[in-house]
Parts: structure tokens; C-alpha cells; sequence
């Protein structure tokens, strides 16, 4: 809380002043969810990562690149790796920071091979229409890995405000 | 998602208003397969207008190059209108930005249609 007030007080702009008290909030906490695995659900992951994102201060274009990651990783989980079976849960943590978010997303399928992915910027793979969600978890996230055979992703994202 | 369907001197114009992800992307497939299907051969001449789309995951990308593969194969083509921000960042790191023409402004690209005949 002291750090709040000193911050408060540094910065005239009650603008960055009520964002600063707002990351102070929520930092350090934990939000967990549980989905149905079916993507017609993916909006409420959007939904729900947007306003994290927004409330813990991460610029636009950190924000769209952490919003992307997480709708990817969603869809590989309900349809690669639960297969949408309804009777299949597709669970997320987002573990809030001061200077960093953390997602991890988990399905109950039987897992998959990173290596096996193929390269979607090989030029014979460019015209196909799927392929890319690893590739854009990767390139949108500061360090994406992947645990218990693939079933569980944990992607993380830094604040460059933080750097 | 809500698409509107035009037709402007031989060019079907979809106006995309929303975001293109999971399953809501279905939406713009089944549009523009019933478009493709519609159209004779060889004459499918199709502007997709995204000013109003506000994201896009792989998923949607992949309903937009399947149009892209689909309307070559006929011999016809498919040009994007008002790609920016985060879709035009998409398109960028997934190396397709010398695969899809791409315009600011639809008079200029209903002309292109005309110029590739």
C-alpha cells in the first residue's frame, strides 16, 4: 500500500494514478476458470483476458498479442486436445504479477508432440488453412512450454512498461 | 459477427463486422462458400472488407486462405480491404503478406478487379 501512495503522489495524472492502484490490487492473485470444451465458449476467454490484460496496465499492442495467444491456446485445448467432447473440462489459471501474466491452459486429452508440429512458414505450408496456433502462442508470448505430454500449456508475457 | 453481402460492378464486397474467432468464424465460411458456389466458374471476384473486424485468431486466417486457395483454383480472386492493426500484424508474422492484395480504399480496389480482367 505505501508503494501506492508514493506513486500517487509522484504522478499528478489521476489517470495513471488510479491504474497504478489497480495494478497494486491485482497483483499477486490468482484467477482460475473452468470451460465446458466447446468453442463456442472462446468468447468468454476473450472477454475474460481482455479485461486482465487492460487492468494490469499491458500496452495495446502487448494486449492483442496476449489476447491471441490465449484464444489459441483455448482452441487447441477444447479441439485438438479434448476433441469438443462435452464430458471433457478445459481448465485456465491466469496467475497476475506486477510485471508479468502467466496463463496456463490444461485439457484432459492424451497430449501431442511439440516437435511433431509442422512449420507453418515453410513455403509449402503457407497455403494451409491450419497449423499456426503453436507458431502464434509462440511468437505472441515471451516463453510458451509445454508439460505432462502437451496437455497442459503455460505461456508467459512481460510488461515492456516493466523492463 | 454480422456480414453484409454487396455486389459492385461484378464484385462481391463482404463487409465483416466483428471478430473472426472460434467458432464464430463459421459464420464467414458458410457466407463465403455459398458465394463462391453461387458465382460462375472462373468469375468469382470477391473484396473482403475487415475495417470493422476487431480480431481474428488462426482459425479465421485459415477461412480466408481457404477462400484465397478456392478462388484461384476457379480462376477468379480475392482481395482484403481495410486490414489493420492486430489482423494486419497477423497476416505479417504468418509471412502471408505477399499472398493477399490488400487496399485502404474500395474505389481503388473495385478498379484492381477490373484491370485484372
Amino acid at each position: 500500500m505505501g508503494d501506492t501512495v508514493s506513486a500517487n503522489r509522484a504522478n499528478p495524472d489521476p489517470g495513471i494514478s488510479a491504474r497504478r492502484n489497480s495494478v497494486t490490487k491485482i497483483a499477486n492473485q490468482v484467477i482460475r476458470l473452468d470451460l465446458p470444451s466447446s468453442t463456442h465458449f472462446v468468447y468468454v476467454i476473450d472477454a475474460i483476458i481482455s479485461e486482465i490484460v487492460s487492468d494490469m496496465g499491458f500496452d495495446k499492442d502487448e494486449s492483442e498479442q496476449i489476447n491471441l495467444a490465449v484464444i489459441e491456446a483455448a482452441v487447441n485445448a477444447i479441439k485438438h486436445g479434448n476433441n469438443e467432447d462435452s464430458s471433457k473440462r478445459t481448465r485456465f489459471e491466469f496467475i497476475l504479477s506486477q510485471d508479468e501474466l502467466t496463463v496456463v491452459v490444461e485439457d484432459q486429452g492424451v497430449g501431442f508432440n511439440r516437435e511433431s508440429v509442422a512449420d507453418p512458414l515453410d513455403p509449402s505450408n503457407l497455403l494451409k488453412s491450419s497449423g499456426r496456433g503453436i507458431f502464434l502462442m509462440e511468437t505472441c508470448m515471451d516463453s510458451v512450454t509445454f508439460e505432462e505430454s502437451g496437455r497442459i500449456v503455460r505461456m508467459v508475457k512481460l510488461k515492456s512498461s516493466a523492463a | 459477427m454480422n456480414i453484409d453481402i454487396r455486389h459492385r460492378e461484378g464484385v462481391i464486397v463482404l463487409d465483416v463486422d466483428g471478430r473472426i474467432i472460434g467458432s464464430e468464424s463459421l459464420a464467414l465460411k458458410n457466407i463465403i462458400d455459398d458465394e463462391i458456389n453461387n458465382a460462375k466458374a472462373g468469375d468469382v471476384r470477391m473484396l473482403l472488407n475487415m475495417k470493422k473486424v476487431r480480431a481474428m485468431d488462426s482459425a479465421g486466417l485459415g477461412i480466408v486462405i481457404a477462400a484465397y486457395t478456392t478462388i484461384q483454383r476457379r480462376g477468379g480472386r480475392i482481395a482484403l480491404l481495410n486490414v489493420s492493426g492486430s489482423i494486419n500484424n497477423l497476416i505479417v508474422i504468418s509471412k502471408l503478406f505477399t499472398i493477399f492484395d490488400r487496399y485502404d480504399d474500395e474505389d481503388k480496389a473495385i478498379r484492381s478487379f477490373q484491370e485484372a480482367r
